[in-house]
């Protein structure tokens, strides 16, 4: 199964609103991924093995995978866009 | 009535991990979420609830002996072991009326935007538990429970107002536009402002530093689990453990602080649909003019200068810990203090330096408010019975957000002369921080305006 990250300051609430939400989205696609909130403090080990980083701060390394903007999807402004994004990494 | 009475009392004596997920899957289905949504985010709550249970036992299991050995080899007595925010927050959502400040704190944005006193429009609905807990630290002590929420209102409306200023620092920190932080924990910055204006004038704090080599290097601990381990196994060492037990402190620790955000995300699974559908809400019916959306504050975690401040605190409040004379808290869950650094990377701009040394020196005030607040935190955990907490221990946050507030304004609720003194010396210092502050961002942002004109 393809797996989503979302990082935070501290792994607790924007991530897990952030994940939450996208794993909602994702269920009425009916497309099956796992999505988890994880401290940022701690991502560059738990990025590894994971298809899509879903950021709520400007990342200053690339990871090699798709990278969307978490604001979006707090704000609701540009989230239709990050939500097409996510379904053509997943697909 | 008195039927009524009894099943109140009945299902408030089963404990919060019992009857909060009954409030919740009330509001679920009153919200009209459907019915297995309702009572999946109402379990998943009570899991929540006795996860923390579990994770904070664990904790005070391991530390506090380990504090009480070191008190008898030292004469040093912290027996107010730190929990940190998670915990606070785990034993808050336990308090009867915490789901009261929802309609509180939606009710006082909508009354302030449309009077138009505020351009913020809160959206983060997790830290409304935060203003549950001033709620439930002011009606303690002032022995009232409608002077908490008289002070809750106060909170917010001075949390928009803080969110009016933040929007252009974090358009500059962040490079977001059209949001804002109206969290509680930056209200501290107002009342270090009139040093930030001192520190104007000295060229020593106006240098640029940088925050991205030193994070580099110094990150791995802020890692929950290396913290956890460093610490817990200092502590070993100075409560005469030898080595061998201290390794095994150093685990323990290391895992109390690696499970807490691990649990504690679950209350936030489970609020997920309310809070979204209030966010929705909010957003649709004032989305049609110049706002600023209030989010939480990691949007700022992305800025090093914050981590490296934290980091090199953690030393810092150690070492107040043991030599303040009177202090009562041992830094542990909460010794990552985000309420500092996350008011201070606003107020300085970003400047390292700065915010360094806000943080040494209010870390007594930190500490002292902890040891302050740490029997009615205490008191909160035993009556709600969402933690445990053994004899001769005490359970506190030693990085409490905004505790001077709390402070001032309970003992003034309590009608105490010097508490009203200093809940208007707060009120004076945040206005002059509100109106001085801004009139230096509209000359700050105009002139930075001017200038890419020219350039372009």
């Amino acid at each position: 199964m393809k797996r989503v990250i979302v990082a935070c300051g501290s792994g607790v609430a924007t991530s897990q609103t952030v994940a939450s939400k996208v794993k909602r989205i994702l269920s009425e696609k009916k497309i099956s991924a796992e999505v988890e909130a994880v401290d940022i403090k701690s991502l560059d080990h738990l990025i590894k093995n994971c298809d899509v980083y879903v950021a709520i701060t400007k990342p200053k390394k690339a990871y090699g995978i798709p990278t969307l903007n978490g604001i979006a999807f707090l704000t609701g402004l540009g989230m239709d866009a990050e939500v097409e994004k996510l379904i053509a990494a997943l697909k | 009535m008195d039927v009524l009475t009894n099943v109140v009392q009945y299902v408030l004596n089963l404990g919060a991990s019992v009857f909060v997920p009954i409030i919740m899957l009330i509001i679920g289905i009153c919200a009209r979420m459907k019915f297995k949504d309702a009572i999946s985010a109402a379990i998943i709550f009570g899991v929540a609830f006795a996860g923390m249970n579990l994770v904070v036992g664990f904790m005070l299991d391991s530390i506090s002996p380990a504090a009480q050995a070191f008190a008898k080899n030292t004469g040093i007595a912290l027996t107010a072991v730190d929990g940190g925010w998670t915990t606070g927050a785990s034993i808050t959502w336990a308090w009867p009326l915490a789901f009261l400040i929802f309609p509180i704190t939606i009710g006082v944005n909508i009354v302030m935007l449309a009077l138009k006193w505020t351009k913020t429009l809160n959206v983060d609905m997790w830290n409304v538990w935060g203003k549950a807990f001033t709620a439930i630290m002011v009606s303690y002590i002032s022995g009232n429970v409608y002077l908490g929420f008289v002070v809750v209102v106060i909170q917010i409306i001075i949390e928009l107002k803080i969110g009016d200023i933040w929007g252009k620092e974090i358009e500059e920190l962040t490079g977001i536009p059209g949001v804002t932080v109206p969290h509680h924990m930056t209200i501290i910055a107002s009342l270090l402002y009139p040093i930030n204006q001192l520190m104007d004038k000295i060229p020593m704090f106006n240098k640029k530093m940088d925050a991205d080599a030193l994070k580099e290097k110094l990150g791995v601990f802020a890692e929950n689990h290396v913290m956890g381990a460093i610490v817990g196994f200092l502590l070993g060492l100075v409560a005469g453990y030898g080595v061998s037990k201290s390794l095994i402190l150093a685990v323990q620790a290391a895992t109390a602080l690696t499970l807490f955000p691990m649990v504690s995300k679950l209350f936030m699974q489970a609020l997920s649909p309310i809070s979204e559908a209030i966010s929705d809400f909010m957003r649709k019916h004032f989305n049609n003019r110049e706002i600023l959306i209030g989010l939480d504050w990691p949007i700022l975690a992305g800025r090093n200068e914050l981590w490296v401040t934290a980091i090199l605190l953690i030393p810092v409040e150690l070492l107040f810990a043991v030599i303040l004379p009177g202090n009562k808290v041992l830094p542990f869950g909460g010794i990552i203090n985000l309420s500092i650094v996350v008011a201070v990377v606003l107020l300085a701009r970003g400047n390292l330096l700065r915010m360094v040394v806000y943080g040494v020196i209010t870390t007594p005030v930190f500490l002292y408010l902890a040891t302050f607040f740490a029997p009615y935190m205490t008191r909160l955990a035993q009556e709600t019975h969402a933690v445990k907490v053994p004899a001769g221990s005490m359970l506190t946050w030693s990085t409490m957000e905004n505790g001077e507030f709390k402070f001032a304004f309970s003992e003034a609720m309590a009608g105490k002369w010097w508490g009203i003194l200093l809940a208007v010396v707060w009120i004076a210092l945040f206005v002059y921080f509100y109106f001085g502050r801004k009139k230096e961002n509209a000359k700050r942002y105009h002139d930075e305006a001017k200038a890419e004109g020219f350039e372009s």
